[in-house]
């Protein structure tokens, strides 16, 4: 068996090595997030508590740093000499951006981990096993975006007393201490859409999964799908908008067009794309 | 066949060597310096000039651990990631020079420092019983000049240690 | 004033008897010293089985501040580490004999800070119980550990570094161990009998010996260096700024010698108070580790400029915004105090009347290492509280459990290290005859000249020859 996996190995290395994009993925699960259409809601970020048993921490420890918001709605305030006002709520509002485990295609999260708890997935996804885990928790400061949530306590113990245990989503495990988190892209329901696609014995086609926050999101803000699949609504906004997977930097034919990537210049090839918010001066 | 061991025991170093000296100056017939044990407190590099260059083989085992740390060290890293399913994704290379050297130097390291250390307690002798003829004093301050002899020799060599200014005779005979 | 490294003229019996009545009938003050290292490491078994019932919240690490005194103290006990070796290879092989009647204890110091390191990756990991994961054994699954990672490289140059240093310091101590045991009697007598390895005086054995020395020595030179440039690697492999520092391989080298010469200065001042061995470690050697100190830290603040230079120049804005907010940011006492520590006070050890007065240089080598452990802090959480995203500044300060297992930390190394002084020669008696005997013979051309088989040699003493100069 292993010689098998080594000459498989091989031959795949090789073939990367003959043409530098080569991937062997079979979906590639991406996001788009219009900042337009977002209203700040946290409505995804709720959605996300619900469907992934992500603890409620408390207000204590949540002050303290400690809560495990896989999606968060960062909220950014115009600095005075950009055009903001000196009050504490201004006017015009606050800029949001929901940020989710933004699944790098060069993630630097995933080299460090000494016991490859956290890896790539032929889904293009970047998956954390939470049983290999052993909390060294380099992942989360080699996260840029520092979307790694680490099990501070044993919160379940808590988070979910009788009879409140009974909305757990059985899909997935409730992590205890001592172990590394983060958003999967809902991957139970990836899972299950493509299962139900096999049993049909068809493709999966654009729709089949959708992920919590994106199901939620009133707005329809967050758009989610295979990039693999150029027909789909995600693929179309990547176009659209002239953002490229594989690239630190993305040459426009349009100044206006509106797509980035959230810290794309240290090459991390993020999966999901924001369109940014257009603001009068 | 008899041995007869004789141990002279000096304080004054230069008479020890003095002694060896004259043994390798064929002082007396049928004794060679090959048969001298010295038996010193400290270190003597500058012995090696009356007792010959005796050499040590332990570079030997250092060269081997080391060639050895390499070769193991690469092949087992780079067998443990051929065959690790999980690891090598998303086109990146299974087996990581950059990071494997970094391995390998430390395999390198640990293997010629275990076979430098198992070189030397097989050419020191070590881990076998001390001489009968083993004195305290050379722990302290004395240098023992041993002889393995024929009988006929015993004699002239306690002349020459006493020439020397030897402090102590010591002898045993083995079988 | 003394002036020589050692008299020349001590006796050999003399030496043996110092060096093993300081091993011998602990004075009250021994066990006061054991108390209190056993009460520290109790603060820290008290905090860690907390902290392992709990989970890593109690230790205030949050969101982003993942890693933090642990860390940082990791990194300041393998620093020191270097020590040892520094004294024990690097002058070996440049020949300075004066390094041998002080380095047995820096040897042990490796060792034993060494055995302090080690813990802290174990304590910080938040499933302390899966910890032998990160080592290559053979899994009927298939895993191995990810051999990418900085961590994972780390253990193997931890685990080199110890079985290597160990080793050094007991092969060194091989000699001296045949001396204890000739000397000592009921269970130390057994106790030496088995470590001397049967250790007699040969002249066989002294062939391999400085054999195996040298070569010893020549590995663990390169050894010291690369797990140092290892440690560094877990924070120069990230992309975090800060940490991302092509510096910082030399860095952490030059920082590590540093805190081990300011340590073995400590170490140095207290066994020559405690145990008398004021013929042994005396100020002119103290001298040459000053002035060695003193080297280490202009490396290490010259090293310093080049990383704000580099980063200023660089114009990355994120780093520039960090090294701002080191300077005046909620961590700038600390900062400022680190490179008051590490650069201003080590100008002390340049002026000769400073360096002579033992209690001065005391109180600085203890600010000395203040200042490396400080650097360590300032290396680690300044970076995990402003990096990239603005979203995940924070600033944290540590709570009482990870102070309590810090602390502990010490009273584990000095438990350790009171546990060496009174079970080994903590001075190398055997090198100390050494020294004595060929400084007494450097000028003696008699007995060189008695051995000198080849009349074309140049004899000792003699001018240098001037052919095919």
């Amino acid at each position: 068996m292993s010689l098998k996996n080594i000459l498989e190995n091989w031959s795949d290395y090789r073939r990367t090595a003959e043409d530098g994009g080569h991937h062997d993925y079979e979906h590639m699960w991406a996001m788009a997030i219009d900042l337009n259409k977002c209203t700040g809601c946290n409505a995804c970020s709720v959605a996300c508590y619900a469907e992934n048993n992500l603890p409620t921490v408390g207000k204590k420890r949540m002050m303290k740093g400690q809560g495990m918001h896989w999606l968060r709605v960062e909220r950014y305030w115009d600095e005075p000499d950009m055009g903001g006002d000196e009050k504490e709520y201004q006017e015009r509002g606050g800029s949001f951006l929901p940020m989710m485990c933004q699944q790098c295609n060069a993630a630097p999260c995933e080299p460090v981990c000494p016991v490859a708890a956290t890896y790539h997935t032929p889904d293009g996804l970047n998956a954390q096993v939470y049983n290999r885990c052993i909390g060294s928790r380099y992942c989360s400061n080699n996260c840029p975006y520092r979307l790694r949530y680490f099990n501070f306590y044993s919160y379940y113990e808590e988070s979910w007393p009788e009879p409140l245990n009974m909305q757990l989503n059985p899909d997935l495990s409730v992590r205890d201490k001592g172990v590394m988190e983060k958003c999967t892209f809902c991957v139970q329901r990836i899972r299950v859409g493509k299962d139900a696609a096999r049993r049909e014995g068809r493709e999966v086609h654009d729709g089949d999964v959708i992920t919590a926050c994106a199901q939620t999101c009133p707005t329809e803000a967050i758009v989610f799908g295979d990039m693999m699949d150029k027909s789909s609504k995600v693929s179309k906004i990547w176009a659209a908008h002239e953002v490229e997977l594989g690239k630190h930097e993305q040459h426009k034919s349009d100044p206006d067009l509106r797509g980035y990537r959230v810290l794309e210049g240290l090459n991390t090839d993020p999966c999901v794309t924001y369109l940014e918010r257009v603001r009068e001066a | 066949m008899k041995r007869y061991y004789v141990m002279g025991m000096f304080s004054n170093f230069e008479e020890a060597f003095a002694t060896v000296s004259d043994i390798r100056s064929h002082v007396i017939p049928g004794v060679s310096v090959d048969d001298v044990t010295l038996k010193s407190p400290i270190e003597h590099p500058e012995i090696e000039e009356v007792l010959g260059d005796r050499g040590s083989p332990v570079p030997k085992f250092t060269l081997f651990g080391a060639i050895f740390g390499i070769c193991f060290g690469f092949l087992f890293l780079a067998s443990a990631q051929a065959t690790f399913l999980v690891q090598p994704q998303g086109g990146k290379a299974v087996v990581p020079l950059p990071s494997n050297i970094v391995l390998t130097y430390e395999m390198l390291i640990l293997f010629g420092v275990i076979a430098t250390v198992i070189g030397f307690l097989i050419n020191a002798r070590l881990m076998t019983r001390r001489h009968p003829l083993y004195s305290e004093k050379v722990s302290l301050d004395q240098i023992g000049v041993m002889l393995e002899l024929d009988e006929k020799n015993v004699d002239p060599i306690k002349e020459l240690f006493k020439k020397h200014k030897v402090l102590e005779i010591r002898e045993e005979v083995s079988q | 004033m003394q002036t020589k490294d050692i008299n020349e003229n001590i006796a050999w019996a003399k030496i043996n008897e110092d060096v093993l009545r300081s091993m011998e009938n602990p004075r009250m003050g021994y066990w006061v010293a054991v108390v209190c290292c056993v009460a520290m490491v109790m603060c820290a078994v008290a905090a860690e089985i907390y902290q392992y019932q709990v989970g890593m919240g109690p230790a205030n690490l949050n969101w982003p501040h993942m890693w933090d005194l642990y860390i940082a103290t990791f990194v300041f006990w393998i620093g020191m580490s270097h020590s040892g070796t520094l004294l024990s290879a690097i002058l070996h092989i440049i020949q300075a004999d004066w390094r041998k009647p002080i380095y047995r204890f820096a040897e042990a110091m490796t060792t034993f800070s060494l055995m302090t390191a080690g813990l802290f990756p174990i304590i910080h990991l938040g499933r302390v119980w899966n910890m032998y994961w990160v080592l290559p054994y053979v899994s009927d699954r298939g895993i191995w550990p990810n051999f990418r990672s900085p961590l994972v490289w780390d253990a193997f140059a931890i685990t080199t570094y110890l079985t290597s240093s160990a080793l050094f310091l007991f092969i060194g101590m091989i000699p001296d161990l045949a001396i204890c045991r000739d000397s000592a009697r009921g269970w130390r007598q057994k106790l030496y009998t088995v470590l001397s390895l049967g250790w007699q005086g040969d002249d066989r054995q002294w062939r391999n010996f400085r054999k195996i020395y040298l070569l010893m020595a020549c590995f663990l030179i390169p050894l010291a260096v690369s797990v140092h440039s290892i440690v560094s690697a877990d924070f120069a492999m990230s992309i975090m700024p800060g940490w991302h520092i092509t510096t910082f391989p030399p860095y952490f080298v030059a920082g590590a010698l540093y805190s081990g010469c300011a340590a073995i200065i400590t170490l140095f001042i207290l066994l020559r108070y405690f145990f008398r061995f004021d013929e042994y470690m005396t100020i002119p050697i103290l001298e040459k580790t000053c002035k060695l100190t003193f080297a280490i830290a202009m490396v290490w603040s010259y090293l310093n400029i080049i990383e704000f230079a580099a980063t200023w120049y660089g114009h990355d804005m994120v780093a520039k915004e960090l090294l701002i907010a080191k300077f005046v940011g909620p961590h700038a006492p600390y900062f400022w105090m680190m490179l008051f520590c590490g650069s201003v006070l080590p100008f002390t050890l340049a002026f000769e009347k400073l360096r002579r007065h033992l209690p001065t240089m005391f109180v600085v080598s203890l600010f000395l290492n203040l200042g490396m452990w400080l650097e360590r802090w300032m290396i680690v959480t300044p970076t995990l509280s402003f990096s990239y995203m603005p979203f995940a500044w924070d600033v944290m300060w540590p709570s009482m459990v990870q102070w309590a297992i810090v602390f502990g930390s010490f009273g584990w190394f000095g438990l350790l290290f009171l546990v060496f002084v009174k079970v080994f020669p903590s001075v190398s008696m055997y090198e100390v005859k050494e020294m004595v005997f060929h400084r007494r013979h450097y000028h003696s051309s008699a007995l060189a000249n008695q051995f000198h088989r080849r009349a074309s040699d140049p004899k000792p003493g003699d001018e240098p020859s001037k052919e095919g100069a």
